[in-house]
């Protein structure tokens, strides 16, 4: 009895999460191809590529973000903040457009390095300090741009957001080079380890000599920078810079990075987890345009499969816990009690 | 073979054939991921004894309360109470069959009066189901009175009373939900002086009453000043069941560890070299005094003081956790300015913090991931982890310091108190540090670790480390040392070398009493 061993489970949770979320998205994708034959085509898949890049750009650093413990609100009024100061730079303050767009990038970078500072030096926690800057970034776009559109770039500016590389859109591109620069430093480098570490336990961390305020800083300047080349891929898409552009985006990124696994209390989450998060998202809501759902309901549903995909990994963990906590219970003491009853009868 | 179990237990004790055990344990064994902790343990506890269970960290104590408890469950094997079969499928079964648990992390609701803590979950109704205020306190009032305890308000916040109090509420609370066996995990551990001693005051009156008590603790002298029994588990056996007059520290400690430890202090003499650390003045004003010290190549300097002189956080300043803001400070001689952890590694320094769970280690990382997390920058090109490399190191950690671990990828948390300080060490000493700082080093770990650990330090120190350990514990302070050191307020107040420095003297300049001004 006491010999036969337990079967070992070595599969990491993590992993587990993302085998739940793989077989949702092609659930999803079999469905939603069966209900209308719009959806499962290049096109519309490119399309949605496209659609999904500038929550997909801000998703890497917030995935880093929310492994460390931290949260970066902020990052749709950076987004705004950003395309306003690119349009008004160019149009009304005379930047040339390209210096227009450095200018934009430098001045998301330092939205992110002013919630940084604040987070690590004056320890305002994450939470309330990105709420402050999601309200004040989002009034600096709207003052400056006094609810003025910018319009008519140039041609060249919008190979970015409606041109294509090999058949596939050039933003696309960009998303696939910081997907795995992303995934690269989360998995292989001291800063992804230090990023876990942190999230597990900060006073190890500094304990054990970790950068921890130079990595804080450092990721929440990466989230408004990425912020800021939202905006400028965003802006070439649409072709217009308004103020109230990127309004809500932090919680489509924030569903996507939870939704891939990431643990909102830090520690765990993957890349891969945050990027089939988002295409789940995105799929969803396209697949469900298609076949006639109105938005709300589109709405509705993706926040039951938020719900569901992180019911169904803790539940497998728990079911994993228990099996590992209760092995079988004293199903022979019965068959002892009688061995003794009969041995003792002679 | 079956064997009547009755006879059986007649041949065995017949001195307690007229009552049989409270609880009796059969071939219990019990078996987790990569780890068998128990094989085949048998346990008995006659009613109205108390009996002591020894073991190192990891020998299978804590599996073994926590079948009894109800919290695991056997994998094979029987627990009988009264002689009767029982079965514990959760904690509450076992409270159900009368069996109380006294964890070291108690389990009270700190908002809640003492008497609503006594009685929570069974506390005395009304007929339309309202709580029995009146009963309740009355009831609690009776409880403290059968045991001659009035210095307890039984409508104070449990919050606002001393771990002591807290302790004795926990034991109250056990009794009132009719007890008769009393488990103890380690209930001295986080106790004065004067708390151990009502303690043991209580614990008597329940043995008295016929109520038997499972004490778990590292203390050998508790065990014999209160235990009648005493089993000894070692890597999940049962090594023996000895009456506590018949048996010695000595042989205890054999039947533990398995081998003889001769010495438990084991200072070996090395030549003492130039200082290695010199604290000239170094303080944060307003928070700290100035302090001057020096350690010296190949010299254990101890730290003594009372819990809040100021000892750990002179440690952290020196590590740059906190840093120093005035004073100076030395390194083999050369003045160092350390402002932040990452500098004093580069330094030299280490330091193994006090708190292994909150400052030591990341414990939901792996083995591997700890032990290589203090060098991770060196382990790393161009950023990237050598993840060959990191095992290496992982595997040496292991070995060098003796972890009992089911492999590099087990996660720290799961491992024995003992085994998570060694790693802790071994992350500090991957960094081959030239000053090693020391904080509680072996508080709350089994005798066996602590021996390994001390011989550790001494080889440490032979190979020309300083050494600056801060320990409560006076015997190791003055049994490990070259020279002693007295913090008091923030401040050093004495300094006695390895010969002056005597219990007396140092435990009278750690209250404010006399001892030479160093």
């Amino acid at each position: 009895m006491s010999e036969r061993a337990a079967p070992r489970r070595l599969r990491l949770p993590i992993a587990a999460h993302e085998a739940v979320l793989l077989t949702i998205l092609i659930a999803a994708l079999a469905v939603l191809a069966t209900l209308t034959d719009r959806f499962f085509t290049l096109d519309n898949l490119l399309n949605q590529g496209m659609l999904m890049t500038e929550v997909g750009l801000i998703a890497m650093p917030m995935t880093f973000i929310i492994v460390t413990g931290g949260i970066d609100l902020s990052v749709g009024s950076s987004l705004g903040m950003c395309a306003i100061l690119l349009g008004y730079s160019w149009h009304n303050w005379g930047f040339p457009l390209p210096l227009a767009i450095g200018f934009a990038l430098l001045c998301g970078a330092a939205g992110g390095f002013v919630n940084g500072w604040f987070i690590t030096r004056l320890k305002v926690p994450p939470l309330i300090m990105t709420i402050g800057t999601l309200a004040l970034y989002r009034g600096l776009a709207e003052g400056i741009s006094q609810a003025h559109s910018v319009r008519g770039y140039p041609d060249w500016f919008y190979g970015l957001g409606q041109g294509a590389l090999f058949g596939v859109p050039s933003q696309l591109w960009i998303l696939g080079v910081a997907i795995i620069i992303f995934g690269v430093i989360l998995a292989r480098t001291t800063i992804g380890r230090s990023l876990y570490a942190m999230g597990y336990n900060e006073t190890a961390s500094r304990f054990s000599g970790l950068s921890v305020d130079r990595i804080k800083l450092g990721i929440y300047t990466a989230s408004g920078l990425m912020a800021g080349l939202a905006a400028w891929i965003f802006v070439s898409r649409v072709s217009t810079t308004r103020s109230d552009m990127g309004s809500g985006v932090e919680l489509d990124v924030i569903a996507a990075v939870v939704l891939g696994g990431t643990s909102i209390f830090g520690g765990t989450g993957t890349i891969a987890g945050s990027v089939l998060g988002l295409v789940l998202i995105q799929l969803l809501k396209d697949g469900l345009a298609l076949t006639g759902v109105k938005g709300d309901a589109t709405i509705m549903v993706i926040g039951t499969v938020l719900i569901l995909s992180i019911l169904i990994t803790s539940f497998a963990e728990r079911r994993r816990d228990v099996a590992r906590m209760a092995r079988p219970p004293l199903r022979q003491t019965a068959t002892d009690q009688t061995a003794t009853k009969q041995g003792g009868t002679p | 073979m079956a064997v009547p179990q009755p006879v059986l237990a007649e041949q065995a004790s017949p001195m307690r054939a007229a009552a049989p055990p409270v609880l009796a344990l059969d071939g219990i064994t019990k078996s987790f991921p990569g780890v068998q902790a128990l094989k085949g343990v048998s346990f008995e506890v006659a009613p109205g004894e108390v009996h002591a269970l020894l073991g190192e960290n990891g020998a299978g104590k804590s599996t073994l309360i926590k079948i009894m408890s109800g919290v695991h469950q056997a994998d094979s094997g029987t627990l009988a109470m009264h002689g009767r079969p029982l079965r514990l499928a959760s904690p509450h079964a076992a409270r159900q069959a009368g069996i109380a648990t006294i964890y070291q992390e108690l389990l009270l609701f700190p908002e809640l009066s003492v008497a609503e803590n006594l009685f929570m979950g069974h506390a005395p109704r009304r007929r339309f189901g309202g709580l029995d205020w009146r009963a309740l306190r009355v009831r609690a009032r009776a409880l403290l009175d059968s045991l001659d305890i009035h210095d307890l308000d039984i409508d104070g916040a449990v919050g606002t009373l001393s771990v002591g109090n807290r302790q004795r509420v926990e034991i109250l609370r056990a009794l009132s939900q009719d007890a008769s066996v009393l488990i103890m995990d380690e209930p001295t551990a986080a106790l004065t002086e004067h708390d151990v001693v009502r303690l043991f005051g209580i614990v008597r009156k329940l043995r008295a009453r016929g109520v038997s008590i499972v004490y778990i603790s590292h203390r050998l002298e508790e065990i014999f000043q209160l235990a009648d029994r005493v089993t000894v588990l070692r890597d999940g056996e049962h090594v023996a069941t000895k009456t506590v007059s018949q048996t010695d520290t000595a042989d205890l400690i054999q039947m533990m560890v398995g081998r003889r430890i001769d010495s438990l202090f084991p200072k070996i003499t090395v030549p003492i070299g130039k200082p290695m650390l010199e604290l000239r003045g170094l303080a944060r004003p307003p928070v700290s005094r100035p302090v001057s010290l020096s350690v010296h190549a190949g010299e254990i300097v101890g730290l003594a003081g009372l819990v809040g002189s100021g000892r750990s956080e002179l440690a952290q300043a020196i590590f740059g956790v906190t840093p120093a803001t005035a004073g100076t400070m030395l390194i083999d001689g050369v003045a160092a300015r350390v402002g932040s952890v990452a500098e004093a590694r580069r330094l030299g320094i280490a330091y193994v913090p006090e708190d292994r769970g909150t400052q030591g280690l990341v414990r939901p990382m792996t083995v591997r991931e700890n032990a290589s997390l203090a060098v991770l920058s060196d382990l790393a090109r161009f950023g990237f982890i050598d993840r060959a490399a990191e095992a290496r190191l992982a595997r040496e950690t292991v070995a060098r310091f003796g972890v009992r671990t089911a492999g590099i990828e087990q996660i720290v948390g799961k491992l024995s108190g003992g085994n998570q300080q060694k790693i802790v060490l071994g992350k500090w000493l991957a960094a081959n540090p030239r000053v090693l700082i020391l904080d509680e080093p072996t508080r709350g770990i089994d005798v066996g670790a602590k021996a390994e650990i001390h011989r550790l330090m001494g080889e440490l120190a032979g190979r020309g480390m300083a050494v600056l350990m801060i320990s409560s514990e006076l015997p190791e302070v003055l049994g490990m040392s070259d020279r002693v050191l007295v913090m008091r307020e923030g401040g050093i107040v004495a300094a006695f070398s390895r010969a002056e420095a005597t219990q007396e003297r140092v435990a009278g300049a750690m209250m404010g009493g006399g001892g030479t001004p160093g």
